[in-house]
């Protein structure tokens, strides 16, 4: 067995990871990173750009909210069932996190928001901008995995600061002795194991959500029938596990729900022709939300979780899909294509063809429902009522927005079924705002750091929408903070 | 000669390309259809570089270094060649990774994470092609590929096997075989170069070759990390195919002591785990392995390594596979090591549990001979003291590996009848030639392999009519499937799926009574249940019992070490036991398990004890220099539907009579062709992995 020795030892090298161990070296502690794949950066390499507030891109576009403010907001958001402490000082060190980062080189095309509510809703639910999207390395649009560019910095950073990286090389356990995290065993390319000792390990391995057992046993979900998780390979729950075997406290694991086609990215312009607010039902043929919010995936993903058999169906007319082919779909979104219904034809016909089966086409309502598997007497009873509506435009029961009450009356009609996804899961290990890990009765177990996804415990029961960048913001925070305090335990002056 | 890159100056050798020699002295250049293993082809073009005195930009790969020459990677014209080329490469390739099981491990993932995602210049052309998993071992998805065809160089030129190739279609080019064929047909070898120089997730493991729990040496060469003493199987292999025995042996003896013994009856778990079982039947490994050993060559003896003395003692109680190894490598480290056998041969299950026309005794003696020359002791007819005690006389550290020698009686209403004997007794008196008036008619209760040699050595030692009784069906038997064909073809009569409800008989045996079994299974609490067949009752006729149904430790209790579920000598994960100094291996820690195992415990458990007596605990031995294996395979008819070939047996109605070896060992044409259908999986971890950009 290789026996290694280093002040902080960080397990993976994703964002959360890789911020834990510069922030570490740059406060003078020798630092190892141990990863299991080859290539830095993790779930983050197909992300595009982490939450920050008060930074100075926010200040150059006179956005003026506030730490303060944001820390309001989320504690609201989440009912102050999370802890406050940690969610304070995440925010407070956001904005300079963003700084930080540019310091080492990272450029920001600006600062976005995830989402802006319809003017109905937007006193409760409107997005703020703090997303600050990474520039792609060869300018133009940004897009998702823009922010490689970002993790490439970090890394480059991270090497000039003499971090040293075990890639292919996965942490099997923490080495506890005496209550005390005092290193990890790792297994080297080769199958060798690797022993390396440390005064500090800061776990950071991004959930388990390719793990459907785990999905399952935490969080009650079956992976491919009652949802449809991005599962991003080597996401195993390792870290949760190793904390939980060395003694860690269990935080509840939630999953990050949204809402998806299964196997979306191969029926993509489906994904996004479907979002739009036409007519939304469930099972037994009625509507559970106003469609001119299906652009909140967090609020709709979780409306659909609350519906008979976790799905929900989305229904035009040939009249409606005329309108869209000429004048473009309702709602955007910066994820889907823009000129989606260019390509609606091409994409549908070969989806039926193939029996994708979530989809169906019908030239009567009667048909649709049998195809679909929604109940027939809900279902017509509820076209009735909405295109009664429609003609008198007003929707009595949602108030949906009156510009999208669009009767569903020619045929041949067009259904797509929606699941419930989610980007990841979150949480699972108890810590404290300096991101020490808590044992079942809250107290410290000494040398344990948890960072990133393990540990976000913060967001409640949903993904904060309202303050958008918030996966990634909290994995740079807190791997920032537990670099720091690990480094500050470690190094002796 | 040298010249300047970067305005470096760095030393190259002629005949270099520009990309190589900046490689080699630690300059990055982005590329993509650059492979060290590979020759160049100028594809991809992400290697661009400027050179003085040249208009434009060119692909570093493709020119030579030349004396005194002046290279900028970083240029404007090679920059912008290099962006629109990974640019045109993300435009066919999906733009989601999350679903991509090469995520993480990606060369592609890695390149744009150093290039960026430049802005969508270039329409978006889907090619979506579907997976293909119709190929055994091997996955397609070409839906990622990017074209830059390595994997056809690595099948034409690296490989000589001539498979993959770029192949014109209506969708436009694609990686494939002509005529749009299967990979069998089209004459693949399954070596998985493709798979290994793929820079994206278009050529992948099958998938049920994917085992996260194992690291990536044992995933790719399964066979070796199955085998419990992990011998180097393909290189052996290759070494038969070769007709090269003496080597093959050596290979072998670098991880056991008993290669040829092993040859005879090893369980062979390694051909469970072979590849090759995907195209039909595994490698006959552990013929193979009897046939290289079967030459009695000392050749692998030049190597062997004796360490100076170190003075220190060593008592190793019993001397079955487990000890004799540990003993053997213990020795080999330079200490005064001292078997204690309580029989009058040395071997333990292999001289007294396996029947000799299994295991013939010349086999296991001169195996054993090989071990005592290095200076073991070797007292037979001896009954060890407590460790305890030995290590009062001067002994300083003691292994205890004395088997399971004691046979289990059923509690079953006749079983102290005269005429009931137990496995163990009976197959070790049968060894020594201590059997009379074995009777006429004999049931065996049991449906392992030891069930069967105590069948077989029944109808050896004039039985008449031999039974076999168990609860299994035949299929769930845990026999091996071919111990229950001899058995049968020699004229054993199986009664599987039956209970036995008693013996019967006054004084003396006389029959079974046996009763159909509907449902045998475990409940989650591990207790058995049998759900019998109404009305199904029979009484066999016999005038003997042998109870084959598990046998245990004997006096482990007065050995004075804490024991497990009663009889089981308990060790740690480091071999010892709760006294200091006293270890544990083989089948008195485990219970009954395979030869191979307990070899592999007496390898391990000497590694710790060496460790204890303050050695280094290093027993690995090179005894035949290291070869680099050919990486050309060559084309070979049919390869995909070679059959495995089994060596010849003796007549059943011959063998039955006398204690000779029943199989045979393979010709040497034989096992040459026989290794010649091995997939040398393990040449695959010998292509080199590309450095990405963080590694530079």
């Amino acid at each position: 067995m290789k026996q290694l020795q280093t002040d902080v030892i960080v397990v993976a090298a994703g964002l959360s990871g890789m911020a834990a161990g510069i922030a570490a070296a740059e406060n003078g502690a020798k630092v190892m990173i141990f990863e299991k794949s080859n290539t830095t950066g993790g779930a983050a390499n197909m992300g595009m750009g982490p939450l920050g507030v008060g930074s100075p891109i926010q200040k150059e576009h006179m956005i003026s909210l506030t730490a303060g403010e944001a820390f309001r907001k989320h504690m609201y958001y989440t009912h102050y069932k999370v802890d406050a402490r940690l969610v304070r000082d995440y925010y407070f060190k956001s904005g300079e996190t963003i700084e930080w980062l540019m310091d080492m080189g990272v450029e920001f095309l600006g600062v976005q928001r995830a989402f802006n509510a319809p003017e109905a809703t937007r006193a409760y639910s409107d997005g703020e901008f703090t997303w600050h999207v990474v520039k792609p390395e060869g300018g133009g649009a940004p897009g998702p995995r823009c922010a490689t560019a970002m993790i490439k910095k970090m890394t480059e950073r991270a090497k000039e600061l003499e971090v040293e990286l075990y890639m292919e090389t996965p942490v099997a356990r923490i080495i506890m002795e005496d209550g005390r995290a005092v290193g990890v065993i790792a297994k080297d390319p080769d199958g060798e194991e690797i022993e390396a000792r440390a005064k500090a390990v800061i776990l950071a391995t991004g959930g388990f959500g390719d793990n459907p057992e785990m999905i399952k046993e935490q969080t009650g979900y079956e992976f491919g029938k009652t949802i449809f998780n991005f599962a991003i390979p080597g996401m195993k729950g390792d870290g949760i596990k190793m904390a939980w075997e060395a003694g860690a406290g269990h935080a509840p694991c939630t999953m990050e729900l949204m809402y998806q086609l299964p196997d979306n990215m191969n029926h993509f312009i489906l994904d996004g022709a479907f979002r739009q607010p036409c007519l939304w039902v469930n099972r037994n043929g009625n509507r559970f939300m106003p469609e001119d919010q299906i652009a909140n995936t967090t609020f709709t993903g979780n409306a659909i979780s609350s519906q008979p058999g976790y799905v929900a169906y989305s229904i035009f007319d040939s009249k409606l899909l005329k309108k869209y082919k000429k004048k473009g779909s309702d709602i955007m979104s910066h994820v889907h294509p823009h000129d989606l219904f260019d390509h609606f034809d091409d994409q549908w016909e070969r989806d039926l063809a193939d029996g994708y089966e979530p989809i169906c086409q019908a030239d009567t309502i009667e048909e649709l429902a049998e195809k679909a598997g929604i109940d027939l007497e809900g279902l017509e009873k509820q076209i009735e009522e909405y295109n009664e509506m429609c003609e008198a435009g007003f929707d009595e029961i949602f108030e949906k927005d009156r510009a999208y009450m669009q009767p569903i009356e020619k045929g041949p009609f067009y259904c797509c079924r929606q699941n419930v996804g989610a980007y990841g899961t979150l949480g699972g290990v108890k810590i404290n705002h300096k991101t020490q890990v808590l044992n079942e009765e809250a107290k410290v177990i000494p040398g344990l750091y948890c960072v990133g996804t393990d540990a976000c415990n913060i967001f409640g029961d949903s993904y904060p929408f309202i303050l958008s960048g918030n996966s990634m913001g909290f994995c740079l925070n807190s791997g920032r903070i537990a670099g720091e305090n690990a480094a500050e335990e470690a190094v002796e002056y | 000669m040298w010249l300047t890159i970067n305005d470096k100056q760095i030393e190259a050798n002629e005949g270099m390309s520009i990309l190589n020699a900046a490689l080699g002295a630690g300059i990055y250049i982005p590329h993509l259809c650059g492979h060290p293993d590979l020759e160049a082809v100028g594809g991809c073009r992400l290697c661009s570089v400027e050179i003085d005195g040249m208009e434009e930009a060119v692909p570093s790969c493709m020119i030579k270094v030349q004396e005194g020459m002046k290279v900028t990677v970083h240029g404007p014209k090679a920059e912008r060649t290099r962006k629109t080329a990974m640019e045109l490469i993300l435009a066919t390739h999906p733009a989601d990774c999350t679903g991509c099981p090469k995520y993480g491990k990606c060369e592609l993932q890695s390149m744009y994470q150093y290039l960026g995602v430049g802005p969508e210049r270039w329409k978006k052309k889907s090619r979506t092609v579907p997976t293909d998993d119709s190929n055994p071992l091997i996955r397609h998805l070409f839906t990622r590929c990017v074209r830059c065809g390595r994997c056809v160089r690595a099948c034409r030129e690296l490989r000589g096997v001539k498979v993959l190739d770029f192949q014109r279609t209506q969708e436009g080019v694609r990686i494939g075989t002509g005529g749009n064929i299967s990979l069998k047909e089209a004459g693949c070898k399954f070596c998985g170069a493709c798979i290994e120089v793929c820079p994206t997730g278009s050529i992948m493991d099958a998938l049920g070759q994917i085992n996260e729990e194992a690291s990536y040496g044992e995933r790719v060469v399964p066979c070796k990390a199955a085998c419990p003493a992990h011998t180097d199987i393909p290189r052996y292999l290759r070494y038969i195919k070769e007709g090269e025995y003496e080597k093959a042996t050596a290979v072998i003896r670098e991880k056991l002591p008993f290669p040829e013994a092993l040859g005879c009856i090893c369980n062979h778990v390694c051909e469970t785990a072979c590849k090759r079982n995907e195209l039909g039947e595994p490698l006959s490994i552990c013929k193979l392995k009897r046939a290289a050993a079967s030459v009695h060559s000392d050749d692998w003896k030049k190597n062997r390594k004796i360490a100076d003395s170190t003075g220190k003692k060593v008592a190793v109680i019993g001397a079955g596979p487990a000890g004799l190894t540990a003993a053997y490598y213990l020795a080999k480290k330079g200490h005064e090591v001292t078997v204690f056998e309580i029989n009058e041969k040395a071997g333990g299950q292999c001289r007294y549990g396996i029947p000799s026309y299994r295991l013939p005794d010349e086999v296991m003696d001169r195996e054993i001979d090989d071990i005592l020359e290095v200076g073991v002791q070797l007292k037979v007819n001896t009954t060890a003291e407590a460790p305890e005690v030995l290590l009062k006389q001067g002994y300083d550290t003691v292994l205890i590996a004395t088997g399971t020698h004691k046979g289990t009686l059923l509690p079953l209403e006749g079983n102290k009848l005269s005429g009931v004997i137990l496995n163990t007794d009976f197959l070790k008196n049968a060894r020594r030639n201590q059997i009379r008036n074995l009777g006429k008619k004999v049931m065996v209760l049991g449906g392992g392999n030891v069930a069967y040699d105590c069948a077989r050595t029944a109808l050896r030692l004039g039985a008449e009519e031999v039974h076999i009784a168990c609860l299994e069906s035949r299929d769930k038997m845990t026999a091996a499937a071919e111990e229950i064909q001899e058995g049968c073809d020699e004229g054993v009569i199986l009664h599987s799926g039956h209970s036995f409800l008693r013996i019967t008989g006054d004084t003396k045996v006389q029959g079974v009574e046996l009763q159909k079994v509907e449902k045998f299974y475990f409940d989650e609490n591990r207790k058995a249940v049998i759900e019998l067949v109404e009305g199904s009752r029979e009484i066999i006729p016999v005038d003997h019992v042998i109870f084959a149904v598990g046998q245990a430790p004997d006096e482990t209790e007065k050995l004075g070490v804490e024991l497990n579920h009663g009889f089981y000598v308990k060790v740690n994960s480091s071999f010892a036991t709760n006294l200091p100094g006293v270890y544990g291996a083989g089948d008195v820690v485990t219970g009954t398990r395979s030869v191979i195992e307990a070899i592999a415990a007496g390898r391990q458990s000497a590694v710790e004890m060496d460790r204890y007596l303050g050695g280094d605990g290093d027993i690995s031995e090179e005894l035949l220099e290291k070869e680099t294996a050919d990486p050309f395979l060559g084309r070979t008819k049919d390869f995909g539907n070679l059959e495995r070939l089994s060596p010849p047996l003796l007549d059943p109605q011959e063998r039955k009579n006398s204690f000779d070896a029943v199989e045979q060992t393979f010709t040497c044409e034989e096992a040459k062709c026989e290794a010649r259908r091995c997939l040398q999986c393990d040449l695959r971890l010998n292509v080199t992995n590309p450095k990405l950009w963080n590694e530079y």
